[in-house]
């Protein structure tokens, strides 16, 4: 990236140089500085593996983990890697086991990663095995550091990250604290894969200003309208974010007109037959209809109404990314919530009525920049300088805080950078 | 087992019809191969092999399928592309009280405007087909799809 150009035109990140997207060295040092960095990455929630004995994969960017609930109820997370020669050692997506065994030289790993059996240790017959001095201790597999908020679990490989609720910051502990406040019932998986880079779609999630425009849904029926009490949100280090809305607080005329003379409304408004489907059905202290909440560097965690959900975001190199999301509702909801929010989980993944959209944008940001990546989009939206929170939707700053902890742990800022 | 021709060739009309509406852009004539009450789901395998409900589509009755298609033609904006869907002869399960279960195979290849073909999905249609008189229509149809990591996104059902 260093080749005698500055990356960054300006010290607020409102011009985004289009090689961030693109340049293979910049992605492999993102695995390196980000992923393996000292931030915690979302690997999962606890109700995703809630017996002992449960794991499943998740990913540190491009990395896979296996993180799992241990014999002893405590959560572990390791990266799935034979220390022997590097095979994988988990095969199955998810699954329930008492040790992990790698199946090329059968070696066997406890749940924490610690190395319990090589097969002919001590040779067989007084001949062959491992030398004398090789200590099953010092051959565990790579953990992570593990903690848990409230049922969502992170890892981070440094020693040196943040504690848990402090990295969040108060923004996202109350946020998050009472989506998640409750025991949870999983209710489903979707999967996307999108042929784009990965930091457009953490760039998509703090971008308030295209949720009414690209998503002509959410305008339509008032679910995220530019005209309602909406803002975004950031934690004091601004490397998190909210989107949030409140539904029914404005006016359908006074939507229409606003639109209308803003040249974006074609035509007039459709009506449903079940109206359910856009129903927000009160469940929250404030009444907010809408959070879309952005946990750097990997993770969302949202409302839509009633459909709650966590969104895990994978690297694929540098021009695709897989979301994962993971729809849950609540433990004591009853039989018509449940239902409510399995209808609702119709808003969002890859066929979602709020969210297609988004892999057709982002691909095409893919590859208008691709060919020639030279140049900067531009984020202006809701001002330059400071990092502010803002109460409007017309507004990209929390894309800016994106950057601007992305550069920090990057070694990227300029001169004077906005934090 | 034996069924009577004459379901045979109703249920395979039905399938190779809602198949071909679907290509061919004529989602009005395809939901008329739903009963009011029928219910459309397209359904993650893993899901299905979790026992968790939620689907990529999920529509209980067929006023909510109409809802998603309005909004599909109104609001939604997508990939432009083609469809094309390749089913295999449906394997009838079960004839009773005047409904077939039955099991299709399935794949979808899209083709983008700039001509480029690939395999969009792959999977099973496990349906239930009401049969009265010369008439056949969905009671439900879920589409459970091996392709469950959906590349770009999925705006047409499938």
């Amino acid at each position: 990236m260093n080749r005698g150009e500055p990356t960054w035109e300006r010290n607020d990140y409102s011009k985004v140089p289009y090689r961030l997207y693109h340049d293979p060295e910049i992605y492999r040092l993102e695995q390196e500085r980000v992923f393996r960095g000292p931030a915690w990455t979302v690997l999962g929630l606890e109700a995703e593996i809630p017996r002992p004995g449960d794991y499943r994969i998740a990913f540190a960017g491009d990395l896979p983990i296996v993180f799992n609930r241990g014999n002893d109820g405590r959560i572990n997370a390791f990266v799935n890697r034979c220390a022997h020669r590097g095979a994988e050692i988990v095969r199955e997506p998810y699954g329930n086991v008492k040790d992990f065994t790698c199946i090329y030289h059968s070696w066997c790993y406890s749940p924490g990663g610690d190395l319990i059996g090589v097969p002919f240790m001590r040779g067989v017959k007084g001949k062959g095995g491992m030398p004398a001095d090789f200590r099953m201790q010092d051959n565990g597999l790579r953990k992570l550091r593990v903690e848990s908020f409230n049922g969502l679990i992170f890892g981070t490989f440094r020693d040196d990250t943040e504690p848990l609720e402090q990295y969040l910051g108060a923004l996202l502990v109350e946020n998050v604290g009472e989506i998640l406040g409750r025991p949870i019932r999983l209710l489903g998986y979707q999967r996307q894969r999108i042929h784009a880079n990965w930091k457009m779609y953490l760039e998509n999630v703090r971008d308030a200003y295209h949720a009414s425009l690209l998503h002509e849904f959410n305008r339509t029926f008032g679910l995220s309208r530019l005209t309602q009490t909406s803002g975004g949100y950031m934690d004091d280090r601004h490397r998190h974010a909210m989107l949030f809305q409140y539904k029914g607080s404005d006016s359908e005329e006074a939507a229409r007109k606003t639109y209308t003379d803003g040249q974006v409304q074609r035509g007039d408004y459709m009506t449903l037959k079940d109206e359910s489907l856009v129903a927000a059905i009160r469940e929250n202290r404030t009444g907010v209809s809408t959070r879309i909440i952005s946990i750097f560097p990997n993770a969302v965690v949202h409302q839509i109404a009633n459909c709650l959900g966590l969104r895990r975001v994978r690297t694929r190199g540098p021009g695709e990314l897989e979301i994962e999301f993971v729809l849950f509702g609540y433990q004591d909801d009853d039989a018509a919530m449940t239902a409510h929010r399995i209808y609702q989980a119709n808003m969002v993944g890859p066929a979602g009525l709020i969210s297609m959209e988004d892999g057709e944008a982002l691909e095409r940001v893919q590859r208008a920049t691709s060919p020639d990546p030279s140049g900067a989009g531009i984020i202006e939206m809701g001002g330059k300088g400071p990092l502010l929170n803002l109460d409007t939707r017309v507004n990209e700053i929390p894309v800016r805080g994106f950057w601007s902890y992305y550069s920090e742990l990057m070694g990227l800022e300029p001169d004077g950078a906005q934090r | 087992m034996r069924v009577d021709p004459n379901v045979k060739q109703r249920v395979e009309s039905l399938i190779v019809d809602s198949a071909m509406y679907i290509d061919r852009d004529e989602l009005d004539a395809w939901i008329d191969c739903f009963e009011p009450d029928a219910r459309y789901i397209v359904l993650p395998r893993e899901n299905r092999l979790l026992d968790l409900p939620v689907g990529i589509i999920h529509c209980e009755n067929r006023a909510r399928l109409e809802d998603r298609i309005v909004c599909l033609r109104h609001a939604n904006k997508y990939n432009p592309h083609f469809d094309r869907h390749i089913v295999s002869l449906p394997r009838i399960l079960a004839v009773a009280g005047g409904v077939a279960s039955v099991e299709t195979n399935f794949m979808v290849v899209q083709t983008d405007k700039t001509g480029e073909s690939r395999l969009f999905c792959a999977g099973v249609y496990e349906d239930r087909i009401r049969l009265d008189g010369d008439d056949a229509k969905f009671v439900e149809r879920i589409a459970v799809i091996d392709t469950f990591t959906v590349p770009t996104l999925m705006a047409t059902p499938v």
